[in-house]
């Protein structure tokens, strides 16, 4: 996606733990919203106010990859209060060279399965239900 | 750089003392290094005190409570490795001739946290959406399974070691040894840790008196020579990162190998950062023991354990002795000196000459680990 795909994207209000790194498209799908470095065009999730490769400080929002491959995961049952348990989490490598550190759902999860960004409820805390992106096996 | 030496070594049990505050966990345990090296206190010109956790001017406080007061006192937070790193400017302070005896403390009191995996800084953006440090080793673990068809079996084998010789440890928080199944069946943690696969939550001091060699040899027949003194950050890499290799390990063994003129070959006895089993077993790996992926097979051998070729972790490790963060460093020196010098009694690796220790840590976004100190002793 370039960078006129932005601006199709809706914003959304359950986002609420990731502000506003994550969007829905036009499509209605999710859409992780990370940055590119205007000046090396370094691209990073999250979206971050200076480059880490250029210290440049004009980094665009740039709609990441939506589908990656699942690294490395855990399902952990001891974890704060407000996580829902137990709890699955890992990092999914996206194609344009990204990591991202994400919730995961689904039964039957391996590392090395292709896998797309959803947004689903992850904890409650007193301000109600956490939402976060979390990312299902491609077609489940 | 003049050469650096270890005049006396002191810590505490490792434990839970939630009624005890930060303060009266760690003079004792300066006193006794203090006494260990036998001058007088005032004699320390200098301080260095590592914390992770434990609030502001915790080395003032420490050393107030003894009297010793009106010196430089530098307060170090480095996460796990607070307590090595404030070592490192230590051996830098009477390296470079500005000090000739200077004290280090790694102190932590993490039982006032009421339990728990280790908080984390929430403006992280991997702490904020649920990292914890089981859950990133349980990563790594999970990854080092796929990759070298590891078992959770010989992950487990990491404990059984660790805790048999913490049980020959007096200061060790756990002093019982464990059986594969025990640590097998104990609860879930972060798949596939089980709970004897975590390092327990606890509180504890440790305190070194360091000296240049020139002032060490006019005060004891036995110094312990500081032959590498490293420190080191994480790289900041925001993508792919193979997290079956801990890159600032590798680097900084690397480079502390070269600064002592040594190899792996050479060390005779490590204390490396064993929080989790997995932990351990990466370790070897990086510091050379063995080549990759051949770890578990390293552990099954027996030549890490009491006798063998190459015992790590004598003390018990992070999983037996404990971890209050920022005390880790400091006490993995104390361990090492006293191997060195034959004072380590039931758990004594025969003619010790040189040892290492390995403290490393700090969960955040972008890093394999925020810091690592790697030090190597030899008598």
């Amino acid at each position: 996606m370039g960078i006129m795909a932005v601006e199709a994207i809706k914003k959304t209000s359950a986002t609420r733990l990731c502000d506003d790194a994550v969007s829905i498209g036009a499509d209605g799908r999710a859409v992780l919203i990370g940055g590119m470095c205007r000046d090396c065009g370094n691209q990073t999730f999250p979206r971050a106010p200076v480059c880490c490769v250029c210290m440049s400080e004009t980094i665009g929002e740039q709609p990441m990859p939506r589908i990656g491959t699942l690294y490395a995961f855990s399902t952990v049952h001891v974890a704060a209060k407000k996580w829902n348990k137990p709890m699955c989490i890992g990092y999914v490598d996206l194609p344009n060279g990204a990591r991202v550190f994400t919730h995961l759902a689904g039964a039957t999860l391996a590392i090395g399965d292709a896998v797309e960004p959803h947004i689903g409820i992850v904890g409650e805390d007193e301000n109600g239900a956490i939402e976060s992106f979390v990312f299902r096996k491609v077609g489940s | 750089m003049n050469g650096v030496s270890v005049i006396g070594v002191g810590m505490i049990p490792f434990g839970k003392y939630p009624d005890t505050n930060i303060a009266d966990l760690g003079w004792p345990a300066v006193k006794a290094a203090i006494r260990d090296a036998g001058i007088e206190g005032k004699r320390i010109q200098a301080v260095y005190s590592g914390t992770a956790r434990g609030g502001a001017m915790v080395g003032q406080r420490i050393m107030g409570r003894i009297g010793l007061s009106g010196l430089p006192i530098v307060n170090v937070e480095n996460a796990c490795s607070s307590s090595s790193s404030a070592l490192a400017q230590g051996v830098i302070a009477v390296g470079s001739g500005v000090y000739d005896i200077v004290l280090v403390i790694g102190v932590e009191k993490l039982t006032k946290f009421g339990g728990g995996t280790l908080p984390l800084d929430e403006e992280d953006w991997e702490v904020r959406l649920g990292l914890s440090m089981p859950a990133l080793y349980a990563m790594r673990a999970q990854r080092y399974m796929h990759d070298y068809a590891v078992k959770p079996r010989q992950l487990a084998a990491v404990s059984v070691k660790n805790r048999k010789n913490g049980a020959l440890n007096p200061d060790a928080q756990m002093r019982k040894e464990v059986s594969l199944d025990e640590v097998l069946g104990s609860r879930m943690i972060a798949d596939p840790f089980t709970l004897l696969q975590c390092c327990p939550t606890g509180d504890g001091a440790a305190a070194i008196i360091l000296a240049s060699d020139a002032v060490a040899r006019q005060l004891r027949s036995d110094p312990i020579r500081v032959r590498a003194s490293h420190l080191t950050s994480g790289k900041f890499i925001a993508g792919f990162r193979d997290m079956t290799t801990p890159e600032i390990t590798v680097r900084g063994a690397a480079e502390t190998f070269e600064e002592a003129g040594l190899g792996p070959e050479d060390i005779d006895v490590a204390e490396v950062h064993d929080a989790f089993s997995i932990a351990e077993l990466l370790y070897y790996e990086a510091f050379g023991f063995c080549p990759r992926g051949e770890g578990a097979n390293l552990l099954e051998s027996g030549a890490t354990s009491l006798g063998g070729r190459i015992p790590i972790n004598p003390s018990g490790g992070l999983l037996a002795k404990g971890h209050p963060v920022g005390a880790t460093g400091a006490a993995q020196v104390v361990e090492i000196v006293r191997q060195l010098r034959g004072e380590a009694g039931p758990r004594q690796v025969e003619g010790a000459k040189v040892g290492l220790t390995h403290a490393t840590g700090g969960g955040i976004s972008g890093f394999d680990h925020g810091a690592c100190s790697i030090h190597i002793f030899q008598r």
